[in-house]
């Protein structure tokens, strides 16, 4: 011990003579321990006697009271709403948010380790690949998303719906991303990871803000948000409206370039242009009263164009509206009886996404085998979901050493009405036939009939410190689904507190994917729906070292091993029967390490990043999944000016994306794009001001398209350099 | 199809910027109460959001809305005053150190509550109502014997510059609840160090605590947190902060302001100016408080958190 305290001694006095703050009374040791120690001064320690000899800043009592300003947003913020379990986590904080310069939650997601935000060449849906889990490079349904803990997941599709695009941070209070399994707690889909988006309250967003926006691609957005009290309750209410044309980007050869050589047509629209266009509105309020919490949520997407085209053919005449409401009251009372803790939640969302003016699959003159399409090869597949969630839970503490948490719950997960229009009816074989106009097929050959799914689970967590600085959690869900049946789930895991710096854990879980109703129950020749499906399963192994290495600089380390199996997979009907109809089959190995370091290189700058690997392979093929980077390096730097500005820059690099067995194109190219950002903190009077440059230096930034890669063999291009001014008003 | 695409979005782009436009000016139609006005620094995020807050508890508390004046680091006192004359204020609640500056600056007979700060000088406690973002030293005392029943010796190091009086306050809290206080004095952090050497080697654990108030000479977060706290772990000794980040980086417990609350309590003291029924002048610790604990560090020492956590408003670590 005494050595350290000489240590801090010396440091002192290093840092008093570079300081120049007096206190040189000190006898100091020469040579190696003097500059070792001179060394670690200048991690900061010259500010502080120093500071009290000066005025105090305005903000420095505040950084008394709540230290960095990480800490502060937490402190500021709501209670933490993820339910408490080990697992390997991010939490982005606003503040984080803020000095990212992000106004798109993907632009957010992507700083995360392990999780690459890639595109779908449908409507430019976002694909959460976490950990080399891709779900075909089509959707991304493995990933759990949820709002103020609900979960958003959609029927049709299984994912979080078609409204996650553009979707606006200024209201975002926190987002917390699990890497790994959480189907012991959170139940399906909980599987490759979970993001849970928590929106402000109140207290997080005080007063009544205004902002307006504006930039590339006839961007915009004006939004206000209000926090205060009404009576007993505490209100928060966020709206905003805004819009985009969408950046464009030349598509060389589309679908119906290949139909157009094999048919002898020139219908094809590329090379021409991709269509993003779209209208936005978000809206949300948050109430609180005592144990009682109530959250709605509200977004449309209207005129939503589709990219590169739903048929990967591109077409600038669709345009789809989604809308989805999400919306819950939860009473808790945690200290509800000696040692018992109490809650109960319940939610209702409802979905619907419709083709108002129908949607283009293939622009006019397509010809197919089974004819020509003048006006076009015109679908409208349209569905309205409705789920109720019911849940209970209670928290136990009256064993020594141990937590128990128990819950259980009831869903009801309604696809009640669809509604099929086109100008095609399909043959036995999957071939589309022309019809003439379009009609009504929901009765003649529906996209799929209105489905019910009902659900009833529990689950079970102890939490046992079972010896000092030594915690085991052990969980358990078990599911029964009125379709396709019962599946457990356990997580275990074993968390070691080495030192006051130092924490261990080893994580072992097993999750679950249910089938969604597409894959189950769809209509479609060529992609049938199978209801005999079981859920897709993972076994997850991890293990995390989490090190403050200085009081200034953590660094977290995490390896995970992982194991697929029942995929949901299109296989090919046994002949002479045509078309592919949806199976279980199929394992898929993967394994990867996490690096992550987060620097306070002084009070005002701040420097992280990570460095992710993953190694994802199909056991059937030994080949890569394909679709994932395998290494990706993100970096981020934060530098608050003396003069009230905050500048940001990141980079993000990825690199090593192989191509899924089948697909005879060469690799995908790396890329690396800068991103800066620029925000006023102390505005001219109650004004700040933001601005950002994405991909500073226009790289030609693309993410993979599907295999094998005939429809749209030069991949999916990203947006080139862009601009976003805001400006925020506070009256 | 891109036509009408196009008539839409300026149609939702008219309807949101009437919107707004409303909104704004709901806002300043509102008239604020006659009576009281908040000077308050203009800062940027994150820290804007707590002066924020502490207005909406002061609105709530009085009432209505209260005339609030923006401050920044240069203002004109002449045209704060004229404003504050213009809105017939008659107390003001300065808020932080700019607030302070300007409120001292004003004449006399005006009366003034201070807040959104940690200390002030002397002659700006003699004069004004100021009330402290450091937490009350006996709400301390009490979440400290909540978690460590057998707790009997609270130690502390400070600065008589920064902290006389809330160590007054603090032993007079640790005396009513049965606690020997022993403090030890350091204007220096050669001190200092040398202090906290001689109390973590004579600490007992399960008996003593270590509290770190909020005192830049003696608390200094490179040369003497990490040490503390290390020691601390190896020892299985409890350190308690008044800084609620110590809690994050291993303390066990920390009390940091409920903001809201904050404003009400400060509408209350200059509602008491209105009623001439003035609060008295001099520094008064924060009571509307928070709570922030360590789990893990209470799990290290031994302290079954498991049912008590209902009453934590921050848990660290986050996961």
């Amino acid at each position: 011990m005494s050595d350290s305290w000489a240590i801090a001694l010396i440091l002192l006095w290093d840092a008093a003579v570079d300081g120049g703050c007096g206190a040189k009374d000190i006898p100091g040791e020469g040579g190696r321990v003097h500059w070792r120690m001179t060394a670690l001064a200048l991690g900061g320690a010259v500010a502080c006697s120093c500071a009290s000899a000066q005025p105090l800043a305005e903000d420095e009592d505040l950084a008394l009271i709540y230290g960095d300003k990480s800490t502060f947003s937490l402190a500021t913020g709501s209670k933490q709403s993820l339910r408490r379990a080990p697992a390997i986590a991010t939490v982005i904080t606003a503040e984080d948010i803020r000095a990212m310069g992000a106004t798109d939650l993907d632009e957010v997601l992507e700083s995360v380790p392990g999780l690459h935000v890639s595109r779908a060449s449908v409507r430019f849906a976002s694909l959460h690949f976490m950990r080399g889990i891709v779900g075909g490079g089509q959707s991304t349904p493995q990933v759990l998303f949820l709002q103020n803990g609900i979960p958003v997941t959609t029927l049709f599709n299984g994912d979080k719906g078609v409204d996650w695009v553009g979707v606006p941070v200024d209201n975002v209070a926190r987002i917390e991303v699990i890497r790994g399994p959480g189907s012991a707690l959170y139940g399906a889909d909980a599987y490759a990871g979970v993001i849970n988006v928590v929106t402000k309250s109140a207290a997080e967003a005080p007063g009544t803000v205004a902002g307006l926006g504006a930039g590339s691609f006839g961007s915009w957005s004006a939004w206000t948000q209000h926090g205060g009290t009404l009576g007993p309750l505490e209100v928060a209410a966020y709206l905003r409206v805004g819009g985009t044309d969408g950046f464009k980007k030349t598509i060389e050869a589309d679908a119906q370039t290949r139909n157009d050589r094999l048919f002898g047509t020139a219908a094809s629209l590329a090379p021409g242009a991709t269509n993003l266009g779209y209208e936005t509105i978000d809206a949300s309020v948050n109430l609180a009263a005592g144990n009682w919490r109530a959250h709605a949520g509200y977004r449309q997407r209207d005129n939503m164009q589709t990219y590169t085209g739903v048929s990967s053919a591109l077409e600038p005449y669709s345009g789809g509206r989604v809308e989805h409401f999400v919306g819950d009251v939860a009473w808790n009372d945690p200290q509800f009886a000696t040692h018992w803790g109490l809650g109960a939640t319940a939610a209702y969302t409802a979905y619907s996404f419709v083709y108002p003016g129908n949607l283009m699959l293939l622009p006019p003159g397509a010809t197919l085998p089974g004819g020509t399409f003048p006006a076009g090869m015109i679908g409208g597949p349209n569905q309205w979901e409705r789920q109720l969630r019911l849940s209970v839970n209670a928290a136990y503490s009256g064993f020594a050493g141990h937590s128990l948490r128990f819950g259980l719950g009831h869903d009801d997960l309604d696809l009640y009405r669809t509604k099929t229009y086109k100008n095609y009816r399909l043959s036995a074989a999957g071939a589309p036939i022309p019809t003439g106009p379009v009609i009504d097929y929901s009765e003649i050959q529906p996209f799929i009939r209105p489905q019910l799914r009902k659900l009833n689970y529990f689950f079970v967590q102890d939490e046992w410190n079972f010896a000092q600085d030594w915690a085991l959690t052990a969980g358990l869900r078990h599911d029964r689904y009125s379709d396709f049946g019962n599946t457990t789930n356990p997580r275990l895991a074993l968390v070691w507190d080495a030192a006051l710096d130092l924490t261990a854990k080893l994580l072992y879980g097993q999750a679950f994917r249910a089938p969604s109703f597409n894959e189950q129950y769809g209509i479609n020749p060529v992609a049938n729906g199978n209801p005999s499906l079981l859920p897709e399963t993972i076994r997850t192994l991890e293990a995390a070292v989490t090190w403050q290495a200085r009081k200034d600089l953590q660094l977290n380390l995490g390896v995970f091993l992982y194991r697929m199996a029942d995929l949901i997979r299109l296989v090919s009907n046994t002949a002479p029967a045509p078309g592919s109809t949806f199976q279980n089959t199929g394992v898929q190995r993967g394994r990867g390490l996490e690096l992550e370091a987060d620097w306070d290189a002084g009070r005002s700058l701040r420097l992280s990043g990570h460095y992710a690997f993953q190694r994802s392979l199909d056991a059937s093929t030994g080949q890569d999944v394909g679709y994932a980077p395998r290494h990706r390096v993100y970096a981020r730097a934060d530098w608050r000016f003396a003069s009230g500005w905050l500048v940001g820059g990141q980079l993000n690099r990825v690199t090593d994306r192989r191509r899924p067995a089948g697909d005879a194109r060469a690799s995908i190219a790396d890329y690396t794009t800068l991103d800066l950002s620029l925000r006023s903190e102390r505005g001219k009077g109650r004004w700040e001001f933001a601005a950002s440059i994405r991909n500073l230096f226009a790289a030609d930034v693309r993410e993979p398209s599907l295999a094998p890669g005939l429809t749209l063999p030069n991949d999916l291009p990203l947006a080139p350099r862009s601009f976003y001014l805001q400006a925020i008003f506070t009256p | 199809m891109m036509s009408s695409r196009a008539c839409r979005r300026r149609a939702t782009a008219w309807l949101c910027l009437l919107l707004l436009g409303v909104g704004m000016a709901a806002a300043a139609a509102l008239q604020p109460s006659r009576g009281i006005a908040v000077l308050y620094p203009e800062i940027g995020e994150p820290y804007r959001s707590v002066f924020a807050r502490i207005i909406q508890g002061i609105e709530e508390q009085a009432r209505g809305p209260v005339t609030s004046i923006a401050i920044g680091a240069s203002p004109n006192s002449q045209d704060v005053a004229n404003e504050l004359r213009r809105k017939d204020a008659r107390v003001v609640i300065a808020l932080g150190r700019n607030g302070l500056k300007m409120a001292a600056s004003l004449e006399r007979g005006m009366g003034v509550v201070v807040g959104g700060v940690v200390a002030v000088a002397e002659a700006d406690a003699r004069n004004f109502t100021v009330s402290s973002l450091a937490p009350d030293p006996a709400l301390l005392f009490t979440r400290l014997r909540g978690l460590i029943p057998t707790v009997k010796r609270v130690l502390v190091v400070y600065d008589p510059a920064q902290n006389d009086w809330m160590i007054r306050l603090a032993r007079q809290a640790a005396g009513a609840r049965g606690i020997e206080l022993v403090t030890y004095e350091a204007s220096d952090l050669k001190t200092a160090l040398l202090h906290y050497q001689t109390i973590v080697a004579t600490m007992e654990s399960g008996r003593d605590a270590l509290w770190l108030p909020l005192d830049s000479t003696t608390v200094h977060e490179v040369a003497v947190l990490p040490l503390v706290l290390q020691e601390a772990w190896k020892r299985n000794l409890a350190v308690f902060s008044s800084n609620v980040a110590h809690v994050r980086r291993g303390a066990l417990f920390s009390l940091y302001p409920n903001n809201l609350e904050v404003g009400r309590n400060l509408a209350d003291y200059a509602l008491g100016y209105l009623a001439a029924t003035a609060p008295p002048r001099g520094m008064m610790p924060l009571k509307a408080v928070q709570l922030a604990v360590n789990v893990r560090t209470a799990a290290h020492l031994g302290i079954d958190t498991a049912g008590k956590q209902a009453g934590f408003d921050l848990v660290f670590p986050e996961q």
